[in-house]
């Protein structure tokens, strides 16, 4: 099995921080990932870098195969990687099905004249493909309702829901759990294992270290923008590199 | 009373007129959060290419429409590419909406507003450009006891059928979801695959390709063309946006049309040369009481 997605010697400095300090790693062909590290470790900017955000200073990322970190984020979402937001983007004023509808778009680009001349076809596959986005995170009923009147657990699914009509290949989700109580929690690791038996690859970062150590097949741990350890679950929890960055170490 | 439904008549479509220039400022604000200064010489643009367009081949008047429709789109790429699209070297949520990157295409807009109007009056004069008589629209059309020209027929109808179709464009095609999108969202956009700059241009073709076609629609019902044409209509419009929460569609339309049908009824109490302060009252009244638009307590975008 080839990687899905291959960050090599990566680094990203901003003026004299090193936000990221050549961090290697890798996910394969459908698998479920976690990445975690203590708050100011790099993962959100890790994340950025691979779709595509802020350039590298170093280094490079492959998704199948091919070079993205010179693509812009939007190319990048064309080639099969969808992306959520530790802190929403969703579009509030729109319904919820228009909402995903611009995921189902964006696999398609922007074009007036190839909507106007093929609208039939392409109208319908983006309908189509919305309303699976739609149904996969159980929020049919309220298609036609604002997003911005879902309650905060909602636009979650809905944020995701705009990422699955993409049709991606590779799923970055950046703390979904962040602000949901345990019971939501436990949906959502429910939720996400689904989408992961449906033959999705998913790349979670996350605070909810139980979530994290529950649902994913491998852990990769960052501290201060470098990788200190990357194994299944059960050994990080047992690493003492990891245990050390976390909890500290008397000196 | 007759006089008073013809005014009302003349204030709907002198509304209209308002509602279009609008609806390109509106759209722009949505996408970008920056005023495009030059919005009212994509009018005056509008007007003169209308004008050469009738002196060249003097086609029917749907054929001139659409060649000006044509006029203002153009106007509306170059427009972005020129004033706009160098300022927006990064597009990280805090850069879009620095105040840096808003206050230099206002400017950059402002410079080629005016480089635009001085090249119009280098090559055409400052003086009025008439309009071929048998062009003007200015019929009389009696309706039982009020007369009103075809000119008022043709602009409201003109005008609602454009609203009609940015309707369409902007809740069936991709162009219009993109611009919703990216209204709502500009970073979210970007990353559900939305060309955030193409959608930006796209938002600009929208809004000058209306603009232009209200210049055109006011040189043929007046009869005169002139450089600073779009300076007026600028200003009306610009209050109809921010008395209508700044973006939203609706809230503009609704409020160009209310000031200009009270424009027009303005005339029976005061002297009409007290008409253009009719906006001006319109938009102290909507700073002092409403800061955030009359429709924009809901914070509604396009």
């Amino acid at each position: 099995m080839t990687a899905l997605l291959s960050i090599e010697g990566v680094t990203r400095r901003f003026g004299g921080l090193t936000a990221i300090d050549d961090v290697t790693a890798s996910l394969r062909h459908h698998e479920l990932v976690g990445l975690i590290g203590p708050n100011g470790a790099g993962k959100t900017t890790l994340f950025n870098l691979i779709s595509g955000f802020t350039p590298l200073s170093a280094g490079a990322i492959y998704f199948k195969g091919r070079r993205i970190d010179r693509l812009k984020p939007f190319d990048i979402a064309h080639l099969g990687v969808g992306r959520t937001f530790q802190n929403l983007r969703i579009f509030p004023n729109m319904s919820v099905f228009d909402n995903v509808s611009v995921g189902a778009i964006g696999a398609q680009g922007v074009g007036v004249v190839s909507t106007l001349l093929r609208r039939r076809g392409p109208a319908e596959a983006i309908s189509e493909q919305t309303w699976a986005a739609l149904r996969a995170v159980g929020l049919e009923a309220q298609a036609t309702e604002l997003a911005a009147n879902l309650s905060y657990g909602r636009r979650k699914y809905l944020e995701i829901a705009r990422a699955l009509a993409l049709d991606p290949e590779l799923l970055i989700l950046d703390e979904p759990a962040a602000g949901l109580n345990d019971t939501e929690t436990q949906g959502l690791a429910d939720f996400i294992r689904r989408l992961h038996k449906g033959g999705l690859s998913i790349l979670l970062v996350e605070h909810d270290m139980k979530l994290v150590m529950s649902i994913c097949q491998r852990v990769v741990v960052l501290a201060s923008g470098r990788k200190i350890a990357d194994a299944p679950p059960a050994v990080v929890k047992a690493d003492p590199a990891v245990l050390e960055a976390y909890l500290g170490v008397e000196t | 009373m007759d006089y008073y439904l013809q005014q009302l008549v003349i204030g709907l479509s002198l509304g209209m007129v308002y509602a279009l220039v609008a609806i390109g400022f509106t759209l722009i604000f949505g996408v970008l959060n920056v005023v495009n200064f030059a919005h009212g010489e994509v009018y005056t643009i509008g007007a003169y290419a209308g004008l050469f367009v009738v002196a060249a081949w003097a086609p029917p008047l749907a054929a001139l429409l659409l060649a000006v429709l044509a006029v203002g789109a153009l106007t509306g790429v170059g427009l972005e590419r020129l004033a706009f699209r160098p300022f927006r070297r990064f597009t990280d949520e805090a850069s879009l909406k620095s105040r840096a990157m808003r206050e230099a295409t206002l400017m950059s807009s402002l410079a080629l507003s005016i480089i635009a109007r001085e090249a119009i009056e280098l090559i055409y004069g400052s003086q009025f450009q008439t309009v071929p008589l048998k062009l003007l629209l200015n019929e009389p059309i009696r309706l039982g006891p009020v007369t009103i020209v075809n000119g008022d027929v043709i602009i409201f109808v003109t005008a609602l059928a454009m609203l009609l179709a940015l309707q369409f464009v902007l809740t069936r095609t991709r162009v219009g979801l993109s611009i919703r999108a990216v209204s709502n969202n500009a970073l979210g956009a970007r990353y559900v695959g939305v060309d955030v700059d193409r959608t930006i241009a796209w938002t600009f073709v929208v809004g000058s390709a209306m603009g232009a076609v209200a210049g055109i629609l006011v040189g043929l019902y007046y009869g005169a063309i002139f450089p600073s044409m779009g300076f007026n209509p600028g200003v009306k419009a610009f209050v109809a946006m921010v008395m209508g929460g700044l973006s939203s569609i609706p809230g503009a339309v609704i409020c160009a049309l209310i000031i200009g049908v009270a424009e027009a009824l303005s005339t029976i109490f005061v002297a009409s040369v007290w008409q253009e302060l009719v906006a001006y009252a319109f938009l102290i009244v909507t700073l002092i009481f409403f800061p955030r638009g009359i429709f924009g307590g809901a914070r509604e975008r396009v």
